[in-house]
C-alpha cells in the first residue's frame, strides 16, 4: 500500500491517544481500586455488585435491630429482676409475719417494709423510657401499665391499665422478635399484698386471728404464683438473647461473605493492572522513540 | 528547427510537472489536498517518416483520488456522529446513577433502614425523626436524578438546536461550490481545489445525518438523506428546522416550499443520535424515574393512611410524600409540616402499636410497574434501571469504537490515494529537475548547430 506522509503522524496520534487512554482509565482504576468506573464497564458485574450492595444494606440493618433489641431487652429484665427481689423480700417477710409467736408491735413493723416494696414494684410497674413512654403497658405506651384508685374495694385498688399486645422488630428476612414485655397479673399481687399490709395496720393484729392469717396466707400464695410470672417473663429474655445472638451471628456471616463476593466481583487486580500499566507505557515509550526515528527519515536531506 | 521546439515543450513540460510538485508540497499538511500529477503525452510527428516527433505535452492534470473511497469516508463518518454524542450523555447518566453513595438504591436503603430500625422502639422521637429526614433525602436524591435528565434533555435540544445552522450552513456552501464548480469546469480550469473543499464540506455534512450522494455529469454533487429527502441539488439548497407549529416539535426539510417531517431517530449522524438517545434511552428513563418516585410516594402513603399516629383512630394517617408529576421543582417532596409525630406506625390505635410500621416496612418487597423494565421489586428497580442503562452504554461505546475504526480505516484507504509521500515528491522534483536540465541542453546543443551551420558561411 502506497503511504503517505500526513499517514506517519495519523498512526502516531492514534497509537498515543489509544495508549494515553488505557494509561489514564488504568491508573483511574488503580487510584479507586475498583475494577468498574462506570457501570458500563461491565453491566452484569455491576447488578450484581448492585444487588449484594442492597442485601448488605438490609442485613447491617438486621444486626443494628438486634444490637438495640438486646439493649432494651437487658433493660426490660433488669427492671423486672428489681421487682423479683422486691418480691422475694415481701414474700420473706410474710413467711415471718406468719410466724404465731410475733406480737402486734412486731407485725406492725413489718407494715413500713412491706409499703415500701410495693411501692417499690408499683412505680417499676410504670417504669418510663426517657421520652415519658410506659415500657410494661403493652402497646399503651402513654398509659402509666398500674393504676392505684384509693376509693375502690381493697382488693381492687390497683389495676393493671395497659394491654397485652406485642411490638414486633424485624431481625431477619421474615423472622421477627417480640421487643416489649408487659406486667399484666402484677396487679393481683399488688393487691393481696395491700390486704396483707391492711391485715397488718389492723390495731392489735394477731397472727393467730383467722382473718389475718388468711390475708397473710392469701398474700404469701399470690407472691408465688406473682414470682412465677415474672421469673417466666424473664426466662424468656434468655431464650431470646441466645436466639438474637445467634441471629446477628448468622447475619454477620452472610455480610462477610457478601463482602468477600464485592471484593471478587469489584475490586481490581492490581497485579493484573500493573503488567497493563508496563505493557501500555512500554508501547508508548516505543511510539515515541519510533516516531522519533520515522520523522528524521526524508529523502530531501539527501539531495 | 524541431530540435528546439521539442526541447522547449520538454521544458514547458518540465516546468508545469515541478509546478504540480510544489503544490503538492505546499500542500504537505493540509486537511483533505488531493495530490496532483501531470499527464504527459508525446506530441505524434507532421508529415514523413524521418521525423520522431513534435515533443511533447501536458494533456490534463491528474486528480488522484477514488470516489469510492470518499464516499466510504463519508459514511464511516455517519457513523461515528451517531454514537460520539450519545456516548457522552451516557456516561454522564451512568455515573450520577451508578455512583452507589448518591444513587436511588442507596436512598431507599436508607429510608427502608430507619423504617426498620424505627421497629425497635416505635415510640422513639429520634428513630421517628430519622423516617422522616431519610424520606426527604431519598426524596432530593429522586429530584437530583430526575433533574439531571431534565437537563440532559436541554442539553440534548440545544445541541440540536446549534447543529442545524451548521447543517444549513453546510447544504448552502455545497450548493454554491456545486455552481462554482460547474461554472470553473465550463470555461476549462482546474477544479480540483474546488473538489476537495467540497468533498470537506460533505464529510462534516455526513457527520450530522446519513446521506446519499450522487455525482452528476456537469460536475455537481447531490445529496439527498438515506430516507429520500433531497438536500442539495445542483445549486439549490433545502434547510432543516425544528417545526413547533403543531405543538410538540418536529423536526421538519424544506426543500423548494415543499416540508417534509423528519423521524430524527432514524436520520443516522450526530443528529439521529441525538434523537435516538433522546426518545429511546431518555424518555423512558425519565419516565420510569418518574413512575417509581408516584408509585413509592402512593404506596407509603396509602399504608400510613390506613394505620394511626397513637392518638388519633385507626385510618386517620396523614400522607408523608407529594407526588408532582409534571416534575418542575422536583418530583418528590415530604408533605410541608409533616411531624415525626404524625408517623400512622400503629394498626390498632394503641401508640405503641407497630402493626402498620411492619406493613409499611413490606413495602420495599412488593412489585411496582415500570414502563422500560416492567414489574419489579421497589427495592430492585434502581439496580434494574441502571443494569440497563449500563447495558445501552456499553453497547454504544462498543459500536462507537467500531464507528472510530472504521473510520480510521476509511482514512487511512482515502490517504494512500489521495494524500502527499514528500519522498515521493522529492523523486519527481529531482526527476523533472534533470528532465528540464537535459531539455535546455538540447536548446544549447541547437545552437551550438545553429552557430556550426553559420560559421560555415564566415
Amino acid at each position: 500500500m502506497r503511504i503517505a506522509s500526513m499517514q506517519y503522524q495519523a498512526t502516531m496520534l492514534r497509537s498515543l491517544n489509544l495508549n494515553q487512554g488505557v494509561l489514564t482509565d488504568l491508573t483511574s482504576k488503580m487510584a479507586n481500586g475498583t475494577r468498574l468506573l462506570v457501570p458500563s464497564d461491565d453491566p452484569i458485574a455491576n447488578v450484581r455488585l448492585s444487588r449484594l450492595n442492597r442485601e448488605q444494606a438490609i442485613v447491617n440493618q438486621y444486626v443494628d435491630n438486634i444490637d438495640a433489641l438486646k439493649i432494651r431487652l437487658a433493660k426490660n429484665e433488669s427492671y423486672l429482676d428489681g421487682m423479683v427481689n422486691d418480691m422475694n423480700a415481701g414474700r420473706d417477710l410474710l413467711v415471718w409475719a406468719l410466724d404465731g409467736g410475733n406480737t402486734p408491735d412486731d407485725l406492725k413493723s413489718m407494715v413500713n417494709s412491706l409499703t415500701a416494696l410495693r411501692d417499690s414494684v408499683f412505680y417499676n410497674a410504670n417504669t418510663r423510657d426517657q421520652e415519658g413512654k410506659y415500657i410494661f403497658s403493652g402497646t399503651e405506651t402513654n398509659t402509666p401499665a398500674m393504676t392505684y384508685d384509693p376509693a375502690a374495694p381493697l382488693s381492687l385498688q390497683y389495676a393493671y391499665a395497659g394491654n397485652t399486645q406485642q411490638q414486633q422488630v424485624v431481625v431477619g428476612n421474615g423472622v421477627t422478635q417480640v421487643a416489649n414485655v408487659d406486667v399484666s397479673g402484677l396487679q393481683d399481687w399488688l393487691n393481696q399484698i395491700n390486704g396483707a399490709i391492711e391485715a397488718l395496720k389492723a390495731p392489735g393484729a394477731d397472727p393467730n386471728d383467722a382473718t389475718t392469717r388468711a390475708a397473710l396466707q392469701a398474700a404469701l400464695s399470690g407472691t408465688d404464683t406473682g414470682l412465677d410470672a415474672v421469673s417466666q417473663k424473664i426466662a424468656t429474655f434468655g431464650g431470646v438473647q441466645n436466639v438474637m445472638a445467634t441471629l446477628s451471628a448468622n447475619h454477620t456471616n452472610v455480610a462477610l461473605s457478601n463482602n468477600i463476593a464485592l471484593h471478587d466481583i469489584g475490586d481490581l487486580d492490581y497485579a493484573d493492572a500493573g503488567t497493563q500499566l508496563t505493557g501500555y507505557k512500554l508501547a508508548l515509550e516505543a511510539t515515541y522513540q519510533a516516531y522519533g526515528q520515522i520523522s528524521k527519515l526524508s529523502l530531501f536531506d539527501a539531495l | 528547427m524541431t530540435l528546439i521546439y521539442n526541447a522547449l515543450s520538454g521544458a514547458i513540460a518540465a516546468q508545469a510537472a515541478l509546478n504540480t510538485t510544489s503544490q503538492n508540497l505546499a500542500n504537505l499538511q493540509t486537511k483533505g489536498y488531493t495530490r496532483q500529477g501531470v499527464l504527459l503525452t508525446a506530441i505524434a510527428p507532421g508529415v514523413g517518416t524521418t521525423s520522431a516527433g513534435s515533443g511533447v505535452q501536458v494533456s490534463s492534470l491528474l486528480r488522484f483520488s477514488d470516489s469510492y473511497k470518499t464516499q466510504q469516508l463519508w459514511r464511516a463518518n455517519t457513523e461515528v456522529g451517531a454514537y460520539v454524542e450519545p456516548n457522552r450523555y451516557f456516561l454522564q447518566m451512568e455515573q450520577i446513577m451508578g455512583d452507589d453513595k448518591t444513587s436511588l438504591s442507596s436512598g431507599i436503603d436508607k429510608f427502608f433502614a430507619a423504617l426498620n430500625g424505627l421497629g425497635v422502639d416505635p415510640t422513639s422521637s429520634p428513630l421517628r425523626q430519622a423516617v422522616v429526614t431519610s424520606a426527604d433525602a431519598l426524596s432530593q436524591g429522586f429530584n437530583s436524578i430526575y433533574a439531571v435528565t431534565r437537563n440532559q434533555q436541554i442539553s440534548v435540544s440545544q445541541q440540536r438546536d446549534a447543529a442545524l445552522p451548521q447543517f444549513n450552513t453546510l447544504l448552502k456552501n455545497i450548493a454554491t461550490l456545486n455552481q462554482r464548480i460547474q461554472t470553473a469546469a465550463a470555461v476549462d480550469t482546474n477544479t480540483s481545489a474546488l473538489i476537495d473543499e467540497r468533498d470537506q464540506q460533505i464529510d462534516q455534512l455526513a457527520q450530522f445525518a446519513a446521506i446519499e450522494v450522487l455525482e452528476q455529469p456537469d460536475g455537481s454533487r447531490s445529496i439527498s438523506l438515506k430516507s429520500g429527502q433531497p438536500l442539495v441539488n445542483g445549486r439549490d439548497a433545502g434547510t432543516l428546522f425544528m417545526d413547533t407549529s403543531s405543538g410538540a416539535p418536529v423536526l421538519t426539510l424544506n426543500y423548494g416550499n415543499t416540508k417534509f417531517a423528519i423521524d430524527d431517530t432514524k436520520m443516522g449522524g450526530q443528529l439521529g443520535g441525538l434523537g435516538n438517545y433522546e426518545k429511546n434511552t431518555l424518555a423512558p428513563l425519565q419516565k420510569s424515574i418518574s413512575e417509581m418516585a408516584e408509585q413509592l410516594a402512593k404506596k407509603i402513603n396509602d399504608q400510613l393512611l390506613a394505620g394511626s399516629d397513637g392518638v388519633n383512630p385507626t385510618g386517620t394517617g396523614l400522607p408523608l410524600f407529594s407526588f408532582n408529576p409534571t416534575g418542575s421543582g422536583g418530583i418528590l417532596s415530604i408533605v410541608p409540616g409533616f411531624k415525626a409525630s404524625d408517623l400512622a406506625l400503629s394498626s390498632t390505635g394503641a401508640p405503641g402499636d407497630s402493626g402498620n410500621l411492619q406493613l409499611l416496612i413490606d413495602i420495599k418487597n412488593q412489585p411496582i410497574t415500570l414502563t422500560s423494565i416492567g414489574s419489579v421489586q421497589l427495592g430492585d428497580a434502581d439496580t434494574q434501571l441502571v443494569g440497563k442503562l449500563g447495558v445501552d452504554s456499553a453497547q454504544n461505546k462498543s459500536l462507537l469504537k467500531t464507528a472510530g475504526t472504521i473510520r480510521q480505516q476509511a482514512e487511512d484507504d482515502w490517504a494512500a490515494t489521495s494524500s502527499v509521500n514528500k519522498d515521493e515528491e522529492a523523486i519527481d522534483l529531482v526527476q523533472f529537475q534533470q528532465m528540464y536540465n537535459a531539455n535546455m541542453r538540447v536548446i544549447t546543443v541547437a545552437g551550438q548547430l545553429f552557430d556550426a551551420t553559420m560559421a560555415m558561411f564566415g
